[in-house]
């Protein structure tokens, strides 16, 4: 029997962790960028850095045909970057393959 | 695009949302009133009286209904005289019944419960004597149950309810809360690049917002850059319609223009200690809402002329 105690038990690791996660209390951003022309780019935003993004960003270029990287930001962790108007796409994927609950997504633009 | 449509946000968001029934709307306008009631009784403020009166007179029709029906179910299943005095042992499963109704209602209306407790014996006493006239206009308003020994359904009570509100204030059918209609943006391309939005000015003064704050809202949700010109219309750069502006509109109202509890357009938005808080005029409800972001922005433009900028 252990004496509970004792234990190592750090109380404020969920706390640490989430603030890590995001700014914002753990919202995914989806945003729209206009390029030249009728061009456009869908930035993800706030993904959790637990999950592996080149992996996530290789199965979404698969999935989606477009092209697409995943971007360092000092403030804002690794963004995930996809060519095209991938908006509903990405939040469909992202709800299916169950990284992200449909109220944590929030999608900007027009 | 140039006819005068009617860009009415939150009379199309209702229609969608809106399911048969319509209890989103009323809990909300209910929630708005029981605020309203509770709020001023605090601050002492002028409109105490209307309201309660209102209320007081609505709720207490319906109290009286339900009495009723409990009175009848326990006159025939005791088969006791009518008069109070003579039967305290009938008394506790009424008062028993009465509790089982309160939890039944507890959210459709939370002052029901208050109200309730207040009423002493001698009211319900009176309410006895009450109760035959008032039998028979019940009986050919809804003659389901009440004449017949057999219980009532949960949704049989909830539609009487709302035949009740929609009776007394048929506004709330109507939609008081759906007036608010504002004018379409004026959307128009300014060559090929860069948009104009002309009545841009216009907007921020019937949604009564800084138009710092809607253009930062703006910007920040369309991942552009824009300003105010010598005109007062807002340019954007980049392709947009006015459908798209429109969105982004709806989104702007919906966050910060209408309160969250009960969605009247009539709010005032205050910057305390770097957050931004909603104050609501008809409901007094006050509420922090986000602070405007733009978030992550991609480099889309030449990275050799922002080098060029840098060094």
């Amino acid at each position: 029997m252990s004496i509970q105690n004792l234990n190592t038990f750090d109380p404020f690791a969920d706390a640490i962790k989430s603030s890590e996660d995001d700014v914002q209390d753990g919202l995914v951003h989806v945003r729209i960028q206009q390029r030249n022309g009728r061009k456009t780019l869908t930035t993800v935003q706030g993904l959790s850095s637990e999950y592996d993004l080149k992996k996530i960003v290789r199965a979404c270029k698969k999935e989606f045909a477009c092209n697409g990287t995943v971007v360092e930001h000092p403030e804002y962790g690794e963004v995930l970057q996809l060519q095209g108007d991938q908006r509903e796409n990405i939040c469909q994927w992202l709800t299916k393959s169950g990284l992200v609950k449909p109220e944590q997504l929030k999608v900007h633009g027009f | 695009m140039d006819e005068d449509l009617i860009f009415d946000p939150s009379l199309k968001k209702k229609k969608k949302k809106k399911t048969g029934f319509d209890l989103d709307a009323a809990l909300a306008g209910e929630q708005g009133e029981t605020t309203s009631a509770e709020a001023p009784a605090e601050s002492g403020d002028v409109d105490v009286p209307e309201d309660d009166n209102l209320d007081l007179d609505n709720f207490g029709k319906k109290k009286k209904k339900k009495k009723k029906t409990f009175f009848n179910l326990d006159e025939l299943e005791n088969a006791l005289p009518e008069t109070k005095d003579e039967k305290p042992p009938a008394e506790e499963p009424e008062q028993q019944e009465e509790e089982m109704v309160d939890d039944l209602d507890l959210d459709i209306d939370f002052t029901r419960k208050k109200k309730k407790k207040k009423k002493t014996i001698d009211e319900l006493v009176m309410e006895d004597d009450l109760k035959s006239e008032d039998q028979e206009k019940e009986d050919d308003m809804h003659g389901d149950w009440v004449g017949s020994d057999r219980d009532y359904s949960y949704d049989e009570l909830l539609e009487r309810v709302f035949d009740i509100m929609r009776e007394k204030n048929p506004s709330m059918v109507s939609g008081k809360k759906q007036k608010f209609i504002m004018r379409p943006p004026q959307v128009v391309r300014i060559g090929t690049k860069k948009t104009s939005f002309a009545n841009f000015t216009e907007i921020c003064k019937t949604l009564h917002r800084q138009p710092k704050h809607l253009l930062d809202f703006l910007l920040a949700e369309l991942g552009t850059s824009g300003s105010v010109d010598g005109n007062s219309q807002l340019i954007i750069k980049g392709r947009f319609q006015q459908k798209q502006i429109e969105n982004v509109l709806r989104r702007y109202i919906k966050e910060y223009v209408t309160c969250h509890t009960c969605r009247s357009p009539d709010t005032i938005l205050q910057k305390d200690t770097r957050l931004f808080f909603l104050q609501c005029e008809t409901c007094g409800s006050r509420c922090s809402v986000a602070s405007i972001k733009s978030g992550f922005q991609a480099v889309t433009g030449k990275r050799a002329a922002m080098r060029a900028k840098v060094a």
